[in-house]
């Protein structure tokens, strides 16, 4: 036997969660929230938002908590003390806190009470708990001794799916159980006369057809409220539920979610309910749907909360995210559809466009050729003017900016261009610049110093005119600056202009897809000899080739750039510049980041706006820093951030076909179509911004798949976060360098997220996510990190490769660049870099006709992933992936991960390969060799040469029989039967011996054994083609070292290694003496872990190891 | 994605269909019989949670099939009839007699050999509930099976390997003189379901079954929650390795050269509780939510409850832009603020 001190050593602490938030309640003017066995404490600050002020730790031990009940203090005062009793699963414990504004002290904690039975409710007797066990008996409890008082079951001791305790004292105590039959019970378990003597259900109601999930008492109306799986919501006139035999009656059967009902909560005139489609619903007790609030991911909101002081919902999700919503809507006060009313004698013909000048100024032109005004604020038309010339085709763009600098343009089909300055009509300018048809206009504004408006004409040739204001303010010029040429198209106009900071190019969008650069004063730049080369060289080749024939020959430039089709067929449909990047908006249903770099555009990353929305009209910057989209959604126009995934503006517009228009300044946004001939408004004060809403930002909608650490950035302390708490909460030792740890992971919901970890304060910032998967993404493999400014660069900053796979044979390579930032609240920003993509199905994309045939192709998911960085110089790290229709695949990326192919593959498994594991050999006077690991769901693992299978002329790699198909990697060098079944975590550490490997499998046990390698010296492998022997050495077999699959593994040292499995233990083995040896576990809180890592931080701090499955934990220990 | 899909993900899915069973499900009770010989002797057969009654398709061919097999499968849904399988629609979690007196008066007062349940709850995604739900079900059917099972019976359940389900072990313990855990090949590695297959049933001296009571679970003694002395029961794959691979994801052409041609499934469900929901859903007729600018030239709030004044938000960086005179037109003098860098490259 081992001293005991061995066993205790070294123990794991969790220090961060990330779970669903499953318990939500209002107390005053706090908010408890419920994640794992923590409670999140929010208040109400003095500008009257929540801020999270406390997280009260492990008051649940490995319970999750699913409730609270705070005492009502018949005299107290609940918002400076109070007594909560905080319930989940089978655990129960008091604690008493005292909280006052920005102040929160635990003032004494209950033991935690372990119940026989699920607990599905709890309520406050005077000093004691009474609580609805999980097979429909009654427990009354004194939480502070904790000892049972009475238990009463009933004569029905069916399984409970929900309950609900009415009454404040044990006599009226009664109790609405919910049983898997779908009925509701109710009984009195003071009834019984004798204790512990069932009792019979009083009333016994049917309706639902599927279980009830919860219910929701209102007292002062006699309504019952109860939400099931059958998706309905039933609304239920109950009377006083505490006098027997009383009349229950369905009013209200309530049909909205699309999917099983979780929640349900009764107010004095409303009636809420959330579900799995992750939609919380508002209705009217008549059982009308007043509003819906869309915006969380996943699995649906677990819980919810209402504060009915200040008309606030509180929603949770199983994102682990909270959110606010304002019971009257979207807290856009103002909002709604107006006419504008403009059809009239007095104006004459129908409307054919709209343009907004700032909000609060509106122009709309008619097929008369009359340019009419509306304001906002006087709420009346008047005509500027009217020219017969612009009857029949009219274009009209009002000018950028926020108040739209006073100016508009118009187009007609003669090539004419008329600038208007909107207070001065008189003074408008006339300019003819083509022979055909205006197509398009379009404004670049640079600050307040430059204004250009741009119009296409025929055969792609733009116009840039430049525009001036007289300093009196009276006269306006407009001077045609120089043309530029589109490249060809059959429609060949652009649709959209931006100048790029600092204001030497323009950036512009046409109408089929193609984003392009042009210098912005191309004269100038040619005098310069500056990057105008290419453009001359185009543009000599256009000049006049199918020119409109201005009036002036100008040259017409050609881009200096283009990205051909970026957004496919449907068009550009806008172009913004901001914080160093450009962003483009499509009718593909897209928007790219790209970058400028020495004169050229580069595209930086896809993303994709919400389902459904195909048409992105639009991209803004709001004032907290997010964007927001504008895009149509079929008939409607829509406002979606893609921050909280949430629709925040919906106006049924009809589509994006007619003319509209949209401005937004801080303090309103406006949104104006055309409608059966009138002009449609919009108006919402507060513009897009949404503050205070995301009381915490949510991680992952499903379960994360791969957790992996990239590296640590230490921040000095400049950049000192700032704390909500007082000084005294902060536990020592947490000032100093703050140490950032930056994890990436991936999840099913198709996204990568990149996580900052501080060491100091135990919080997680999710830094960006980037959704380009179509499928799920299971894997993540991380290579080249380094710092931005190269490793002699002081600067705090990290930069990383990084290759996701999944489902649907899917594979991204992007880069990632961390750098402090003092603006965000985790004082660092990623800044994300797509470089590379590859799908083995390609090929069915370019196909026609697909929907017809059968696709035969297995649809692979890639299980897993390892880099193997090749010492040879120039060329690129492999991947290997595993991939479930039984192949081992080797990627190549070149050109610093620009270039992704499929290099070799093998199908030695036949099975589903779950994990590839990569490592290196060294040893003196041998070469370098790298191996890879690849295991499957027969428990067995094999062993490849890497180092040999490139070796050019070596024979591993088998050329393939089609040109065009992957080399097959030859037989492994070794196989080794570890398992039964399923490998489901793998890895390796170098040792003195050679190298100790460790699995885990599906069975729960354990295999280690230490491979020993036999490569030839160095000199010897120069004559002959000598490939280095393998053997197993020492083997040990733990067989029932978990209860479930063991998904997490790592080898800490020759002595100590960590295992995690699906059954929530973290345990530690002792290696190195014969037999691995358990020396600890610690329980741990997230479900269904998928992937652990571990890493050493600093020798003051520990080790950190990060768990990722339905949440993500992370522990420390010291080493 | 289309229909194949779901084909080639799951060649079990797809063998089931083309074989006639009604689920995926019967291939792990065909390879939990090949390892543990579960049928061999055995005449009185109960199948709980049988719905949509692939175990009893199962269990009629291999039982029902010597003469004088009876089979009896027990679900609260109904299920689609099936020959030589006498089917009683009642509630295992219900605590009444009636299902075990029904079961023994079917084989004629005679216990049952072997009791199966394959039964899950329908899962909610949070973890303790649904680990919760599935071992009392498991509970509820071991109760049942105390009262039908003869001594020496064998006891079949599915189990949740989730991070209680030592405690189901230990209890089991107390009935079966033999536990193990068990997982088919044709489940897949990333399900964490198994089966618990207990052998020789025993009970404790003195134990009278009784229905009335529902078995609980156990709860963790000193040092069981994460301590050396957990009882895990030993795990057994079942099914040879030459068998197709739940994981893996094949063409639709399989090695034995069969053609592929689309099965539907051989038996959709009955009557499901969201069926009201899709059928209003299909109609268009779910509630939809009231807008008002639905309604053109409406008043603002559609709430009659009075609400605090609305709060004017701070911004979190506020722009240092300076108001734009309302003049026709502004001289081009006001420096830019924001994009003032472009140089920016990751």
């Amino acid at each position: 036997m081992d001293a005991p001190e061995d066993y205790v050593w070294p123990r794991a602490t969790s220090e961060l969660i990330l779970l669903p938030v499953t318990g939500l309640e209002c107390v005053g003017d706090r908010l408890l929230a419920g994640e794992g066995p923590d409670v999140l404490v929010y208040s109400l600050d003095f500008g009257g938002h929540l801020r999270m002020m406390k997280r009260v730790q492990n008051l649940l031990g490995h319970y999750l908590i699913h409730g609270f009940r705070v005492r009502p203090e018949p005299n107290g005062d609940v918002d400076s003390e109070a007594m909560v009793a905080v319930f989940g699963s089978k655990g129960l414990r008091i604690v008493k806190v005292s909280w006052g504004p920005g102040r929160f002290r635990e003032l004494w904690r209950s033991g935690l009470w372990n119940m026989s039975d699920w607990i599905w409710d709890a309520r406050w007797l005077e000093g004691n708990v009474a609580l609805a066990l999980g097979h429909n008996s009654v427990v009354l409890y004194d939480p502070v001794v904790g000892c049972m008082l009475q238990e009463v079951p009933c004569t029905d001791r069916c399984t409970l799916s929900s309950a609900c305790l009415i009454g404040d004292t044990w006599k009226e105590l009664t109790i609405v159980a919910g049983a898997v039959s779908n009925q509701l019970l109710v009984w009195y378990p003071a009834a019984a006369l004798i204790d512990n003597k069932p009792v019979a259900p009083d009333r016994r109601v049917s309706g639902h057809v599927g279980v009830i999930f919860s219910m929701s008492y209102l007292e002062s109306k006699g309504l019952l409220a109860t939400a099931s799986e059958d998706r309905s919501v039933r609304i239920w006139k109950v009377g006083d539920l505490r006098v027997p035999g009383g009349r229950v009656q369905n009013i209200g059967h309530c049909f909205g979610h699309s999917a099983r009902v979780w929640q349900v909560k009764l107010l004095e005139n409303y009636l809420i309910s959330a579900g799995e489609d992750c939609v919380c619903l508002v209705w009217s007790h008549e059982g009308e749907i007043l509003q819906a609030f869309r915006g969380h991911q996943g699995r649906g909101i677990r819980a919810i909360a209402a504060h009915e002081r200040q008309a606030w919902v509180v929603t949770g999700g199983d994102d682990s995210g909270i959110r606010l919503w304002h019971l009257v809507g979207r807290g856009y006060p103002g909002s709604g559809v107006s006419a504008l009313c403009f059809k009239s004698r007095s104006r004459p013909g129908t409307l054919k466009a709209v343009t907004l000048a700032g909000s609060w100024r509106l122009l709309a032109v008619t097929d008369t050729g009359a340019l009419y005004l509306y304001d906002l604020e006087v709420k009346c038309w008047e005509q500027l003017l009217e020219d017969k010339r612009f009857q029949s085709y009219c274009l009209l763009e009002a000018a950028p900016g926020p108040e739209g600098f006073g100016l508009c343009a118009m187009a007609n089909g003669e090539g004419r261009v008329k600038v208007v300055p909107i207070n001065t009509p008189t003074a408008a300018v006339d300019l003819t610049l083509f022979r055909g048809k205006v197509h398009s206009l379009s404004w670049a504004l640079r600050g307040y110093e430059e204004l250009l408006l741009l119009a296409s004409g025929p055969g792609g040739v733009v116009a840039c005119l430049e525009i001036t204001a007289a300093p009196t303010g009276k006269a306006i010029f407009v001077k045609e600056r120089c043309r530029y040429l589109l490249p060809p198209s059959k429609q060949r106009w652009h649709t959209c202009s931006a100048f790029l900071p600092p204001g030497d190019f323009l950036v512009c969008g046409d109408r089929r897809g193609s984003v392009l650069l042009f210098p912005s004063r191309p004269a100038l730049l040619k005098d310069l000899g500056v990057g105008g080369k290419a453009g001359a060289v185009t543009g000599a080749l256009g000049a006049g080739s199918g020119s409109g024939g201005g009036e002036t020959a100008l040259t017409e430039w050609g881009p200096v750039s283009t990205l051909p089709s970026l957004h496919g067929k449907q068009g550009v449909t806008s172009v913004t510049c901001h914080g160093g990047y450009v962003y483009t908006t499509g009718r593909d249903g897209a928007y790219y980041q790209l970058f400028v770099r020495g004169g050229q555009l580069q595209p930086v990353l896809r993303q994709k706006s919400c389902r459904g929305m195909n048409w992105v009209a639009g991209l803004r910057m709001v004032a907290d820093g997010s964007m927001v989209i504008l895009g149509f959604h079929a008939n409607e126009f829509v406002v979606w951030s893609p921050r909280s995934h949430e629709k925040l503006h919906i106006v049924n517009c009809g589509g994006g076909h007619r003319s509209w228009a949209f401005s937004d300044t801080e303090a309103a946004m406006a949104f104006a179509y055309l409608k059966d001939g009138d002009v449609m408004l919009y108006r919402a004060l507060g513009g897009c911004t949404r503050p205070h809403v995301i009381l915490r930002e949510s991680l992952h909608g499903r379960e994360i798949t791969c957790v992996k650490r990239v590296g640590t950035i230490t921040l000095g302390p400049e950049y000192e976060v700032p704390s909500f708490m007082q000084p005294d909460h902060l536990e020592p030792g947490s000032e100093g360098p703050g140490l950032t740890d930056i994890v990436i992971t991936c999840s099913e919901d198709t996204t990568v997220c990149v996580l900052a970890l501080p060491t100091a304060t135990g919080s997680a910032h999710a830094l960006t996510a980037v959704c380009n998967h179509i499928s799920s993404v299971r894997a993540l493999a991380v290579w080249g990190i380094g710092t931005p400014g190269g490793p002699q660069d002081p600067r705090p900053g990290l930069t990383a490769h990084v290759v996701s796979a999944g489902g649907r044979a899917e594979m991204h390579c992007f880069s990632i660049m961390v750098t402090p930032d003092p603006s965000t609240p985790s004082r660092l920003a990623c800044h994300v870099m797509h470089l590379s993509s590859h799908r083995l199905d390609e090929y069915w994309d370019r196909q026609r006709n697909r929907h017809r045939m059968v696709k035969v192709d297995p649809e692979t998911r890639y299980m897993s992933l390892a880099v193997c960085e090749l010492d040879r110089p120039g060329l690129g790290p492999l991947v290997a992936a595993a991939c479930s229709d039984g192949a081992v695949r080797l990627f190549l990326l070149q050109d610093s991960g620009r270039r992704l192919q499929l290099l070799a593959e093998t199908f030695h498994h036949k099975r589903c390969v779950l994990k590839v594991h990569s490592f290196t050999h060294e040893a003196p006077n041998q070469r370098r060799r790298l191996f890879l690991c690849s295991a499957a769901t027969d428990g067995s693992l094999a062993f490849w040469d890497l180092t040999t299978v490139l070796d050019h002329g070596s024979g591993a790699l088998e050329p393939p029989a089609d040109p065009g198909l992957p080399y097959r990697l030859g037989t492994p060098c070794l196989t080794v039967q570890a398992h039964s079944c399923g490998v489901n975590s793998l890895h390796t550490l170098p040792t003195r011996e050679g190298h100790l490997v460790a699995s885990g499998s599906e069975d729960g046990s354990l295999h280690v054994f230490v491979l020993a390698m036999e490569a030839p010296e160095l000199e010897e492998a120069m004559g002959g083609d000598l490939v280095p022997q393998l053997h197993v050495l020492e083997e040990y077999s733990v067989p029932c070292a978990h209860a479930a699959h063991v998904t997490g593994l790592k080898i800490l040292s020759p002595s100590l290694m960590v295992s995690a499995s699906i059954d929530q233990r973290l345990t530690f083995w002792r290696l190195g003496h014969g037999e691995p040896t358990f020396m600890n576990s610690t329980v741990y809180h997230v479900p269904d872990v998928a992937d652990m890592d571990c890493w050493p931080v600093s020798p003051e701090f520990g080790h950190r190891c990060a768990l990722g499955g339905q949440g993500l934990e992370v522990y420390n220990w010291y080493d | 994605m289309g229909r194949t899909s779901k084909d080639k993900r799951d060649v079990y899915y797809r063998l089931a269909k083309e074989n006639g069973w009604r689920a995926r499900s019967a291939f792990k009770l065909l390879q939990l019989d090949e390892e543990f010989h579960l049928f061999q002797g055995v005449t009185r057969a109960v199948d709980l949670c049988a719905a949509p009654g692939s175990w009893s398709q199962v269990l009629s061919q291999k039982i029902g099939g010597q003469g004088s097999g009876h089979v009896v499968a027990v679900d609260l849904q109904a299920m689609a009839p099936l020959p030589g399988v006498l089917q009683i629609q009642g509630d295992i979690t219900q605590v009444r007699l009636s299902t075990a007196k029904e079961i023994i008066q079917h084989f004629e007062g005679c216990p049952a050999d072997l009791v199966v349940c394959d039964g899950a709850p329908d899962v909610t995604g949070l973890h303790d509930v649904d680990e919760y739900m599935q071992a009392q079900l498991l509970l509820a059917a071991l109760n049942i099976a105390t009262h039908v099972l003869k001594p020496g019976g064998c006891f079949v359940a599915k189990i949740f390997r989730g991070r209680d389900v030592t405690l189901i072990y230990s209890q089991l313990r107390v009935f079966f003189s033999n536990v193990l855990c068990a997982k088919p090949r044709s489940s897949r590695n990333s399900s964490i379901e198994a089966f618990a297959v207990c052998q020789g049933y025993d009970p404790p001296e003195g134990f009278l079954p009784d229905l009335t009571k529902p078995l609980l679970d156990h709860s963790y003694d000193f040092n069981q929650l994460d301590g050396p002395t957990r009882i895990i029961v030993p795990f057994v794959t079942c099914g040879d390795l030459s068998s197709y691979d739940s994981d893996r994801s094949y063409p639709l052409d399989l090695e034995d050269g069969s053609e592929y041609k689309y099965t539907p499934p051989t038996q959709p469900p009955i009557s499901p509780p969201y069926q009201e929901a899709c059928t209003l859903k299909k109609k268009g007729r779910l509630a939809k939510e009231l807008r008002p600018q639905d309604c053109p030239i409406s008043t603002v709030d559609t709430l009659s409850q009075p609400l605090a004044a609305p709060q004017r938000h701070t911004l979190l960086a506020p722009e240092v832009r300076k108001p734009v005179a309302q003049g026709p037109l502004c001289p081009f003098s006001e420096p830019t603020v924001e994009d003032s860098e472009m140089n920016c490259s990751p």
